[in-house]
C-alpha cells in the first residue's frame, strides 16, 4: 500500500488518512477537525486550486499547501 | 501572554449563574448567543489580547444567567490564542457550567470539543444546534443514546426558529445547581498510552505550577506537549519534571513509533467514532440545496456564478446609496441630466439634503441667539460631522447585508475557494477578494470586510492595503482631471486603467510586503476552510451580523469621523489671526502652503504649487473635495474644467499628478475604519506615513521617468 500527500488523489476517489507532515500546530489543526489517521477521506474536487474532500460527513476545503502535508493511502475498489 | 483569569463577570451583572460559551467556529455559536442572552451587555476584548470576547445576561425564572462567549476553537490545546483562552476560562472556576455547541449538520467532527472538554471539567450541557437544518439533510441524531453515554444534557436547538431554547435554560441551571450531570470529567481509555500517562501523573503530583488542572487532564496534555503547561513548569521551576517528560515523550516516539500527540488525538477520535456509529444515522437526500452544491463546487460554473452573484449585489447596493455606477456611465455617455437625476435620488445625496437644510434651520434660529462662532461651529462643524456619519451608515449596512447574506447561505467560503489561487501568490486566501471588489465602490465598506479573513494577520494586511483600491470619489476626481488634460480617448483610456491597477497591484504587493516584513512569515495563511452546506439565508442570523458590524463601525469610527471634522472645520474657519472669513488666511491653507516645497520637483508653475498643497489637505477629508478645492481657490463663477486647467499643469505634471491623488491617503473615514480594524494607533499612522510615502515615490518617478522619456522624443 503505497503512501501518497492527499493532493495527488484523483477526483471521486477515496483514501485513508496515513499521517500529516509539518509541524505541530497544522497538524494539531488538521486532527482537530477530524482528519486523524486511519480516518477516511473521498476527494470531491481536485483540480487547479483547493482541493476539497468529504471527511466524517462535511466537506472541507484545503489549499494545495496544506493537502501536500497530509500523507494518506489510496483505497482501490 | 497569560490572560487574566479573572473577570467577575457575577458581580459586574449579579449573576446566580455564569455559563461559558464554547464551540467550533461556524457552529452558529453567535447566532446562539444573540438569542440566549436578551441582550448582548458588553462586547471588549479578553484582557492583553485582540480577540472579541461577548458578555451577556438573561433573567430565567428567578434566576439571572450570565454568558460569557468562549472564542471558537476545534480543541482546546495550546495551539492557538483562541485555545488557551477558552481553556484558562474554563478552569479558572468562575463559570459553573459549560456549554458546547455541537453542530448537528455535522456532528461526528463537531463532537470532538466536548469531549475534550469533558475530560477538562464534568459540568458540561450539550446544545446541538441548527436542528431544523439537520432534517432536511437526512441525519438522525439517538438523543438519549447520545445523553447515557456522555452523561450529560444534550438538547436539540435551533436558534433561528427558537426551538429549544427553554429546555436549554433549564438543563443549565439544574447542572450549574449539581442536579443534574457528571459528577466526575470523562476518561476516555489511551491504550498504549495509559502507562505513560500514569507515569506523568506520578512525576506531577506535587507541581505547584500545575495545582490547578485536573492531574489526569494535564498528564495527558503534557504527554502531547502542551506548550502552554511546559511555560508552566519552566516558570516555577520545576524543569527536572519537564525533563522527565520530554524523556517519556521520546520513549514513545521510538517504541510506538508515533508521537504521543497524534495517539492522543486518534483515541479520542475513536472514542467519539464509536458513539457516532450507535448514535447518528444518515440518510441519502437529493435536494434542490444539493443539487446548487453541484454547481459551486464545478470549477468553472462555481466562480462565475459567484462573482456575478458578488458583483449584483454590490451594485445593488452602490447604485441605491450613491448611484454609482449609474451616474458615471451616465455622464460618460452624455446622459448628464439623467446621471443627475439618479445621483440626486439616492440614498446619500437624500441624507446630504436632509443634514443641509437642517443646518440652515438651525442656523435661523440660532443666530440672533448665540455668538457666531457657536452657530458656525455647530452648523459648519458639528452637523456635517455627524451628516458624514450617517450618510456612510446605509451604505455600509447595506454592503455588510449582503457580506452577511452570501456568509449565512454557504456561498462565500466557496467563492474564497474559487480564487484563493490567485490570491496565494500575494500572502492573501481568496477572502481577500470582497475587499477588493467593494473597494470600488468605497474604501470605508472595504476596510471593514477585511473582517470576513480568518486570520488576524490576514485581516491586518487587508486593512493596511485596501485604501489603494480605487474608490468612487476617486474616480471623480479621475474623470475631471482627463476631461481637462487629456485630449484624445487613447490617452484618457490608458491614464484611467493604468491608475486601477496601480491601485490593484499596490493593494496585492502591500499585503505580500505586510506579510513577510511585518508578519515575518514566507507562507501564506493556512487555507483551512468548511463548507457548510448550502441554505437559504436566515433573516434574523443576516440581521444580526449586519448590525453587529454596522454597530462596532458607529461605535469606533464614528467617533472618529466626528472628532476630525470638527478639528478640520476649525483649521478652515481658523488662522493665526483668530478667525477668518477668507480661507486663504487659515490654517488649514498654511498646511497647504507648507506642503508646497514637497511639490517643487513637480516643476509646477507659481501659483499653483500651493493650491495643489490646499487640495491635497481637501482631498483627505473626502477625495471629491480635490475638484471642490480647486475651483474655491480660483474664484467665484468658475467651472470645474476652467479651474482645473488654471493650474496650468502640463499632461505629465497632470498625470503624475493625479497618480498621486489617487495613492496618498484616503479619505478621513476610511482612516478612522482602519484604525477601527486595526485596533493600533502606531499601525494606523503607519499605514498612513507608507501611503503618503508611496504615493509620492511612485508619481514622482513617474514624472521623471515620463519627462525624460519625452524629452528624449522632443515633446
Amino acid at each position: 500500500m503505497r503512501s501518497v500527500p492527499l493532493s495527488m488523489i484523483p477526483k471521486g476517489s477515496k483514501a485513508v488518512v496515513v499521517s500529516i507532515l509539518g509541524g505541530r500546530g497544522l497538524m494539531s489543526r488538521l486532527m482537530q477537525m477530524g482528519l486523524t489517521p486511519g480516518t477516511e477521506v473521498e476527494v470531491i474536487e481536485n483540480r487547479a486550486g483547493p482541493i476539497l474532500i468529504r471527511v466524517r460527513g462535511t466537506v472541507i476545503a484545503l489549499g494545495r499547501g496544506v493537502a501536500s502535508k497530509i500523507i494518506v493511502s489510496p483505497l482501490y475498489r | 501572554m497569560s490572560p487574566n483569569a479573572s473577570y467577575d463577570v457575577r458581580n459586574k451583572y449579579r449573576c446566580s449563574i455564569v455559563v461559558a460559551v464554547a464551540g467550533n467556529p461556524n457552529v452558529g455559536k453567535s447566532t446562539l448567543f444573540n438569542v440566549l442572552t436578551s441582550e448582548i451587555a458588553h462586547v471588549a476584548n479578553w484582557p492583553g489580547v485582540t480577540v472579541e470576547r461577548k458578555e451577556g445576561v438573561k433573567s430565567f425564572g428567578d434566576k439571572k444567567i450570565c454568558f460569557v462567549d468562549l472564542p471558537g476553537t476545534y480543541g482546546i490545546t495550546s495551539s492557538s490564542i483562541e485555545e488557551i483562552i477558552a481553556r484558562e476560562y474554563i478552569i479558572s472556576g468562575e463559570p459553573d457550567v459549560i456549554l458546547v455547541l455541537v453542530d448537528s449538520t455535522a456532528p461526528e467532527r463537531t463532537l470532538y470539543l466536548p469531549i475534550q472538554i469533558l475530560e477538562l471539567t464534568p459540568k458540561v450541557v450539550i446544545a446541538l444546534t441548527k436542528v431544523d437544518l439537520m432534517h432536511s439533510l437526512g441525519i438522525h441524531i439517538h438523543i438519549d443514546k447520545l445523553e447515557s453515554k456522555l452523561g450529560v444534557p444534550v438538547i436539540p436547538v435551533s436558534a433561528i426558529k427558537g426551538i429549544g431554547i427553554k429546555e436549554l435554560l433549564q438543563a443549565l441551571v439544574e447542572v450549574a445547581e449539581g442536579k443534574k450531570g457528571r459528577k466526575e470529567p470523562l476518561r476516555i481509555n489511551y491504550g498504549g498510552l495509559e502507562p505513560f500517562i500514569n507515569e506523568v501523573m506520578r512525576i506531577i503530583n506535587d507541581s505547584k505550577a500545575l495545582k490547578q488542572y485536573p492531574i489526569r487532564w494535564a498528564a495527558i496534555r503534557l504527554l502531547e506537549g502542551d506548550e502552554r503547561l511546559e511555560f508552566l513548569l519552566e516558570k516555577h521551576g520545576e524543569v527536572d519534571k519537564l525533563k522527565k517528560i520530554r524523556e517519556l515523550r521520546e520513549a514513545i516516539e521510538k517504541s510506538i513509533g508515533k508521537s504521543p500527540e497524534e495517539l492522543a488525538i486518534a483515541a479520542r477520535f475513536n472514542f467519539v467514532d464509536s458513539i457516532s456509529k450507535e448514535v447518528i444515522i444518515r440518510v441519502e437526500k437529493t435536494t434542490f440545496m444539493q443539487t446548487l452544491e453541484k454547481i459551486f463546487q464545478h470549477s468553472i460554473l462555481g466562480p462565475a456564478v459567484s462573482l456575478i452573484l458578488l458583483f449584483m449585489a454590490f451594485l445593488l447596493a452602490f447604485a441605491i446609496n450613491t448611484g454609482f455606477p449609474l451616474n458615471i456611465i451616465f455622464s460618460v455617455l452624455g446622459l448628464e441630466e439623467l446621471a443627475s437625476i439618479i445621483e440626486s435620488y439616492s440614498l446619500s445625496s437624500l441624507l446630504g439634503e436632509v443634514f443641509t437644510y437642517l443646518s440652515n434651520i438651525i442656523y435661523d434660529v440660532l443666530t440672533p441667539n448665540i455668538p457666531p462662532w457657536l452657530t458656525s461651529l455647530i452648523c459648519d462643524g458639528i452637523i456635517p460631522g455627524v451628516g458624514a456619519i450617517l450618510s456612510f451608515l446605509p451604505l455600509i449596512a447595506m454592503i455588510m447585508f449582503f457580506l452577511a447574506l452570501l456568509e449565512d447561505s454557504g456561498i462565500a467560503p466557496r467563492l474564497a475557494v474559487s480564487f484563493n489561487n490567485l490570491f496565494t501568490k500575494f500572502g492573501l486566501t481568496g477572502r481577500a477578494l470582497y475587499p477588493l471588489i467593494i473597494g470600488l465602490g468605497c474604501n470605508v465598506p472595504a476596510v471593514m470586510a477585511s473582517r470576513t479573513a480568518i486570520e488576524d494577520k490576514e485581516r491586518v494586511q487587508i486593512a493596511f492595503s485596501a485604501p489603494f483600491i480605487q474608490c468612487q470619489a476617486r474616480l471623480v476626481v479621475i474623470l475631471a482631471f482627463i476631461s481637462a488634460f487629456f485630449k484624445s480617448v487613447l490617452e484618457r483610456t490608458i491614464v484611467i486603467i493604468s491608475i486601477y491597477t496601480a491601485g490593484v497591484l499596490i493593494y496585492l504587493v502591500t499585503s505580500l510586503i505586510i506579510r513577510r516584513l511585518l508578519f515575518k512569515t514566507k507562507e501564506s495563511p493556512e487555507f483551512i476552510i468548511e463548507l457548510p452546506p448550502i441554505h437559504k439565508p436566515n433573516a434574523k442570523v443576516v440581521w444580526w451580523i449586519t448590525w453587529d458590524y454596522t454597530k462596532h463601525f458607529l461605535k469606533k469610527a464614528g467617533l472618529i469621523i466626528f472628532t476630525l471634522s470638527i478639528v478640520i472645520w476649525f483649521m478652515l474657519n481658523y488662522g493665526p489671526s483668530g478667525q477668518v472669513d477668507d480661507i486663504t488666511s487659515s490654517y488649514a491653507f498654511m498646511m497647504g502652503k507648507a506642503i508646497a516645497p514637497l511639490l517643487a520637483p513637480f516643476n509646477l508653475p507659481d501659483q499653483t504649487a500651493w493650491k495643489i498643497g490646499f487640495t491635497l489637505f481637501q482631498g483627505f477629508i473626502a477625495k471629491e473635495a480635490i475638484v471642490e478645492g480647486v475651483v474655491l481657490l480660483s474664484g467665484e463663477g468658475v467651472d470645474v474644467l476652467e479651474a482645473l486647467r488654471s493650474l496650468n499643469l502640463n499632461p505629465i505634471q497632470a498625470y503624475s499628478l493625479l497618480l498621486f491623488m489617487a495613492l496618498y491617503v484616503p479619505c478621513l473615514a476610511t482612516v478612522a475604519v482602519m484604525y477601527a480594524e486595526l485596533r493600533n494607533v502606531k499601525l494606523t499612522i503607519l499605514s498612513v506615513i507608507y501611503m503618503v510615502t508611496i504615493a509620492y515615490v511612485i508619481s514622482l518617478s513617474t514624472y521623471i521617468f515620463l519627462s525624460y522619456l519625452a524629452s528624449l522624443i522632443g515633446w
